[in-house]
């Protein structure tokens, strides 16, 4: 009966469709090069910049490669998926496709003949070679045998036990000016957190006249799931979320938005708390992030829950010399969330062959060099950049060159010698935002990291605001060091995951669920009584619960547990083979 | 020029037929001149726009003149059509994906059959029936709210073809329309700065000591609706009032004169003629909106939704597009962008029903 | 009871007037002075009430149009200000710290001539035709005796409830060939139901004697189109030619969703891609957690919201530059007034 219907409404459409294209023949083997010059479309789903690559980096390639870079860039080109779907419709993505793999992206791109297998292509690829384990994991992903891609950030024969980053994402920043103004008093709990920040916004308001100083600014423009403030906040303890449900990062705890004794409710419970002490920002609800930026560069706002909130906008060169400042403040009980290295990558990105594209042979060269210690230095994300213009090495140490000091300063002034390309630093830096290989990786040509923040060379520097956080806090280095030292931080081993296909009816309910969510959310974290907070949470439940919540718990508590097990694995394979 | 020497061909062949047919025809338009002179669109009933009417006249067998020259009039409307059909009516196969599971870049061919999943989808258990029923009591009072200020232009246009100074109603004219141009993006941003807590209108009325603590204006959900109409009566009222604005200026001013040499003033004038006049459009566009009444759009309580708020600005538009948020389900917007399409036709064709029994005359 | 009288002596004025239509409308070929229809040259009678009346009128259009004018002023005020001062709502009534770089860097931009004059290709073309085919189209809807006319205008007019979604409009324009071509700005946007239903509209409010009379000249239905259709309807077609031109001046979803190859780009589109970068790049700072280098970069970076208001600013002062120009078609009115006079 389906099936009849189906033919039926599918010759309707037929004419069209056929003409729409993109069967899902595999393309054929073609190793030839024609030698010319080649424009390579990148369809790119991470770049911020649409256009042909310039500067000293499209040198770089032109000379190696004999190609030149044509970014597509849907984040740039706007409408959501709509790049994406017309693209497709018409059968050609482009010849490099960078692409997230998650919800069956990666899987619905090889049955629809989208992107190309490599295998015929690896003769002499040392590099993608020494990332098998992350083609291998993206074939799984994509649920068919072959080389479809490579990852994200991947960190080949890495520990899976030690932290990748140097700052964890979340923890509890702190204006550590005001905090050493009010004495370093000691954080044992929440509550007492609570209490340290009311002392540092009376202060603050003391200090500068201005009464619109809170400790704590929230906002509302990343919302999905939950308040994203809020999931900062459980971060602080060790979870991270999966849907609508968080686990701890060793798999050991997990709970759903909706659990009363959960993380999430707790971490909300904290905000209610903070909101009834007067020290919440009233325009919380109502303010986007580009405004809480602004208050957070002005000084209004004392409190952030991530790192690459405040930071960036007040730890600038003069602010730091004055000893002003974010830094992470000596809370007691707290596990930050951090992840190991990932031997296989950050699997939620990668990069593939387009399946129409001509040269391919040539291409593949091109990824491989992208994930060779000289072309991860050139991709000068987090890394260092060309080596001999921004680095050298003395002494078997790697430094940076005094150009490549001055394009840790501030990149957008340095002007590059015309022999590399000429046109400032910034103009020519790659605009592909894929990173093939994690920037504290191990550079095996200089056996440091690729990431010229951890060189002991660049470790040595220092300022007002980091020795006096520093003699508070056990001398550490590094904020990641502190929590090390102090046993503050708990990692999840870097396993290749990602989201599981889900059926689309099931993510049709669950963005119903989340508005629901979100919005009691927000009004129980600013309501200004316990039992305001208790109705809101109530109505939450029974919202929620009304629209089929258990069916996403089942979901989410799978897909935990499958991370779990995954995570599990990569620990074993590694241990396995560094004895 | 095909064409237009058929049409020649059809008027100069036929001679004396178009006289005598074209006679009595005119003489129905000179009623129909005072019909609408004497602005009784009741009366124009009378006029019937009965396309046989005509042709009736000189009723034969195949095909008379007359038909034949409306048939050619037809021809010439047919390279128009062919342009409809291009691109309004073939593009409508992709109604068939409502009926898929369809997911880029997977093709229709390969998708799966699900017949009327995501039609159900929106009223399949009774939380969601009770969110449905908040939101198109919402759409309903929002764009109820939007039909009864429709007038709204129309008072403007007159009250501003009142002003006698010529440069300053062009001022007025082109600043009125400047709000329509500032994306709700925009519009929420200036708002924000004006009304936030800290905003400039907190700001000034707390230091003239007119309030002590900050007035809510953003987040709170009380009178919502009024303040979304407030809102986008600022931003669409001078842009609207263009269309009558030109209506206006067509009528014909010795209806004025000769209103003034029977002693008419200005208000007396205003309420037999130029409103008179003016219906026609008026009703015109009401009806469209009536049958626009589920499309409210979306950007501007996007904009101004928060937690506190959302319950009642959430309208039909944006809750599809926060349950299709991070989903691109293009099937599930396929069939409610159907559904739409359907209740508007239904609608309209529901108020031209409507306003052939008062008027006596459909419109569409 | 006055109006009554008033009425009568309009529809016999109206009546009489008809039987010199030949003449006038020779008049109006060889091209007669057209006079203002400007109610204001109406002779008036000034009361006391009517005095208040103005005094109100005339106040509440200046709160009015000072409220509207406003915020534009806080865009323009705040696209020249201090870029962190504006994004913490500082600037409100003057600017402070004054400065263009948001324009520079706007004028800066690859592509910006081109983009500019395929804006203005697509505005000029595409109105120039919508308005042609609005008034032939609404015009012919008109004529009676059309073949099936009532059928054909729904068969129009329901379109403007159509949407057919974006990958089946994307699929169309392929297989008509007309992706990564400029007529694809022009051609799918030339028959606009809403402005065939507003010239309809408005030539059935106008009396049909003028027609009726060039027919019995022996006029065809080109010629009536051409010679009286056009003329008197030039408020209306106005009115359709300045929405027209601001939907095809502001319009990038078509160049989004249809063009690839960024010589065609409209300058929406590019503006909006440049707005759009610096969203992605402000975004960006979420995912970049964890490295201390390159942060400090960000901070001196120029916020979406006051690229935003650049933008605003630079598309809407053509519009409003343009405009004035339309005016007049509203103000001089029909030319049946001349053809009665």
């Amino acid at each position: 009966m389906n099936n009849v219907k189906k033919a039926l409404v599918a010759a309707l459409a037929s004419s069209a469709l056929i003409l729409a294209g993109c069967g899902s023949a595999g393309a054929p083997v073609d190793k030839s090069d024609d030698g010319k010059l080649m424009k390579v479309d990148v369809f790119d789903q991470r770049a911020n910049y649409q256009g042909m690559q310039k500067g000293w980096f499209a040198k770089i390639i032109k000379d190696k490669f004999n190609i030149e870079l044509n970014i597509i860039a849907p984040n740039i080109a706007g409408g959501g998926d709509t790049l994406f779907d017309t693209r497709s419709a018409a059968g050609n993505l482009g010849d490099i496709v960078i692409t997230s793999t998650g919800n069956g992206r990666l899987s619905k791109l090889v049955k629809s003949g989208l992107i190309a297998d490599m295998t015929p292509y690896m003769d002499g690829m040392k590099w993608l070679k020494h990332n098998k384990a992350s083609s291998d994991a993206l074939a799984e992903i994509a649920g068919k045998k072959g080389i479809w891609g490579f990852a994200h950030q991947t960190a080949a024969g890495m520990d899976p036990r030690k932290p990748e980053a140097v700052e964890p994402d979340y923890s509890p920043y702190i204006r550590w000016d005001y905090y050493k103004e009010i004495g370093y008093p000691k954080i044992p709990n929440l509550d007492a957190f609570i209490d340290v920040l009311k002392k540092m916004q009376d202060r603050a308001r003391q200090d500068t006249g201005k009464n619109n100083i809170y400790a704590i600014s929230l906002f509302k423009d990343w919302d999905g799931a939950f308040m994203s403030n809020v999931q900062g906040l459980t971060g602080w303890y060790g979870y991270n979320p999966q849907g609508s449900a968080f686990a701890l990062a060793d798999g050991t705890d997990k709970s759903t938005v909706l659990d009363k004794d959960g993380i999430y409710q707790k971490m909300l419970n904290f905000v209610h708390k903070a909101q009834m002490a007067g020290i919440v920002d009233p325009e919380s609800s109502t303010q986007s992030w580009d405004n809480l930026g602004t208050k957070v560069q002005d000084g209004l706002v004392l409190m952030s829950i991530w790192n690459y909130l405040g930071k960036p906008r007040q730890n600038t060169k003069a602010n730091m010399a004055k000893g002003v400042g974010f830094m992470i403040a000596p809370l007691e009980g707290m596990k930050a969330y951090a992840t190991g290295f990932r031997p296989a990558g950050d699997v939620n990105f990668a990069i593939a062959l387009g399946a129409k594209a001509k040269n391919k042979q040539r291409l593949v060269k091109f990824i491989n060099w992208l994930y060779s210690p000289e072309g991860v230095n050139d991709i000068s994300q987090y890394t260092a950049g060309p080596k001999g213009l921004t680095w050298e090495m003395k002494d078997g140490e790697p430094v940076l060159t005094k150009l490549g000091r001055a394009v840790a300063d501030d990149s957008s002034k340095v002007k590059i010698p015309a022999e590399w390309g000429g046109g400032t630093w910034q103009e020519g830096s790659q605009q592909l935002n894929f990173v093939p290989v994690a920037p504290a990786a191990i550079n095996p040509e200089t056996k440091q990291a690729y990431n010229p923040g951890l060189w002991p060379s660049e470790l040595k520097r220092t300022n007002a605001l980091l020795e006096d956080w520093r003699s508070h806090m056990e001398n550490a280095k590094t904020d990641m060091d502190y929590l090390v030292k102090t046993d503050k931080v708990i990692l999840q081993p870097g396993a290749p995951f990602t989201a599981p296909v889900e059926d689309s009816k099931l993510t049709a309910q669950r963005s119903q669920i989340n508005t629901a969510v979100v919005a009691n959310s927000w009004k129980a974290a600013l309501s200004n009584s316990d039992s305001e907070f208790d109705k809101h949470i109530k109505d939450m439940i029974e919202k929620a619960q009304g629209m089929g919540f258990d069916e996403i718990k089942k979901a989410d508590y799978d897909a935990i547990d499958a991370h779990t097990k995954v995570c599990d694995e990569v620990v074993k394979e590694y241990e396995k083979t560094h004895k | 020029m095909a064409l237009k020497h058929g049409s020649r061909k059809g008027s100069g062949e036929t001679g004396s037929s178009t006289v005598a047919v074209a006679a009595p025809r005119t003489q129905m338009s000179v009623l129909q001149a005072a019909m609408a002179a004497t602005a009784q669109p009741d009366e124009s009933a009378l006029n019937a726009n009965d396309p046989k009417q005509g042709s009736n006249l000189g009723k034969k067998k195949g095909w008379t003149p007359d038909k034949r020259h409306g048939f050619m009039m037809w021809l010439m409307t047919v390279p128009f059509l062919i342009l409809v059909v291009l691109f309004a009516y073939y593009p409508l196969f992709g109604w068939v994906y409502a009926f898929y599971d369809y997911q880029p870049p997977v093709p229709l061919s390969e998708s799966e059959f699900v017949g009327f999943q995501w039609f159900h989808m929106l009223w399949s258990n009774p939380t969601q029936l009770k969110t449905i029923g908040q939101v198109l009591l919402n759409t309903f009072g929002i764009s109820g709210l939007g039909i009864l200020t429709s007038f709204f232009p129309v008072a403007f246009a007159i009250a501003l073809n009142e002003i006698r100074s010529k440069w300053f109603r062009n001022i007025i004219q082109t600043l009125t329309t400047l709000p329509n141009f500032i994306s709700w993006v925009l519009v929420y941003a200036i708002a924000f700065a004006l009304f936030s807590s800290s905003g400039m209108v907190n700001t000034v009325l707390q230091d003239l000591h007119f309030i002590s603590k900050p007035v809510r204006f953003l987040d709170s959900g009380e009178h919502i609706w009024i303040k979304m109409l407030l809102w986008s009566t600022w931003k669409g009222l001078g842009w609207g009032a263009i269309l009558y604005l030109a209506a206006l200026s067509g009528i014909d001013p010795e209806l004025y004169e000769a209103a003034q040499v029977d002693g008419a003033n200005r208000w007396q004038q205003t309420i037999h003629i130029t409103i008179p006049q003016l219906m026609p459009t008026y009703i015109v566009l009401l009806m469209l909106s009536v049958s626009n009444f589920l499309n409210n759009g979306m950007d501007q309580y996007f904009v101004f939704q928060n937690a506190f708020n959302q319950e009642h600005i959430q309208v039909l538009d944006l809750y599809v597009y926060n349950i299709g948020m991070g989903n691109n389900s293009l099937s599930l917007a396929t069939a409610i962008s159907m559904l739409k399409s359907l209740v508007s036709v239904v609608l309209l064709w529901l108020v031209n029903t409507l306003a052939k029994r008062v008027r006596g005359t459909s419109i569409f | 009871m006055t109006t009554a009288t008033a009425t009568n002596k309009v529809t016999m004025k109206s009546s009489i007037k008809n039987n010199n239509v030949h003449k006038k409308l020779k008049k109006l070929k060889e091209g007669a002075p057209q006079h203002p229809s400007d109610p204001n040259q109406r002779i008036r009678q000034h009361s006391k009430g009517e005095n208040v009346y103005n005094i109100f009128n005339i106040l509440f259009f200046a709160i009015f149009t000072f409220l509207c004018f406003y915020p534009f002023y806080y865009l323009i005020i705040n696209s020249v200000s201090n870029n962190q001062l504006s994004a913490s709502g500082k600037i409100n009534w003057w600017i402070e710290g004054l400065h263009f770089d948001n324009y520079s860097k706007v004028f800066a931009l690859d592509g910006l001539g081109t983009s500019a004059m395929v804006s203005l290709g697509r505005t000029v073309i595409g109105t120039a035709l919508t308005v042609i085919a609005s008034a032939f189209l609404g015009f012919m809807f008109t004529q009676q005796q059309m073949w099936h006319r009532k059928f054909w205008y729904r068969f129009v007019i329901v379109t403007m409830y159509f949407n057919a979604g974006l990958i089946p409009a994307f699929i169309t324009m392929r297989n008509l060939g007309l992706t990564n071509t400029f007529w694809v700005y022009v051609i799918p946007a030339i028959v606009q139901p809403f402005n065939i239903i507003l010239v309809k509209t408005y030539i059935e409010s106008i009396p049909a004697s003028l027609q009726e009379a060039a027919e019995v000249d022996g006029a065809g239905t080109f010629m009536i189109f051409r010679k009286i259709i056009l003329p008197m309807c030039q408020p209306i077609l106005a009115t359709v030619a300045i929405f027209s031109a601001v939907g095809q001046w502001n319009s990038f979803q078509d160049t989004l969703i249809y063009i690839t190859d960024s010589k065609l780009y409209s300058l929406q589109y590019l503006l909006y891609q440049y707005l759009n970068q610096a969203s992605a790049l402000a975004a960006q700072v979420r995912a970049s957690a964890g490295s201390a280098v390159n942060v400090a970069a960000l901070a001196t970076q120029q916020t979406p919201t006051s690229i935003r208001m650049t933008i605003a600013v630079i598309v809407v002062l053509p519009i409003l530059f343009v405009y004035p120009f339309f005016q007049r078609y509203f103000v001089k009115g029909m030319t049946l007034g001349a053809v009665k006079g």
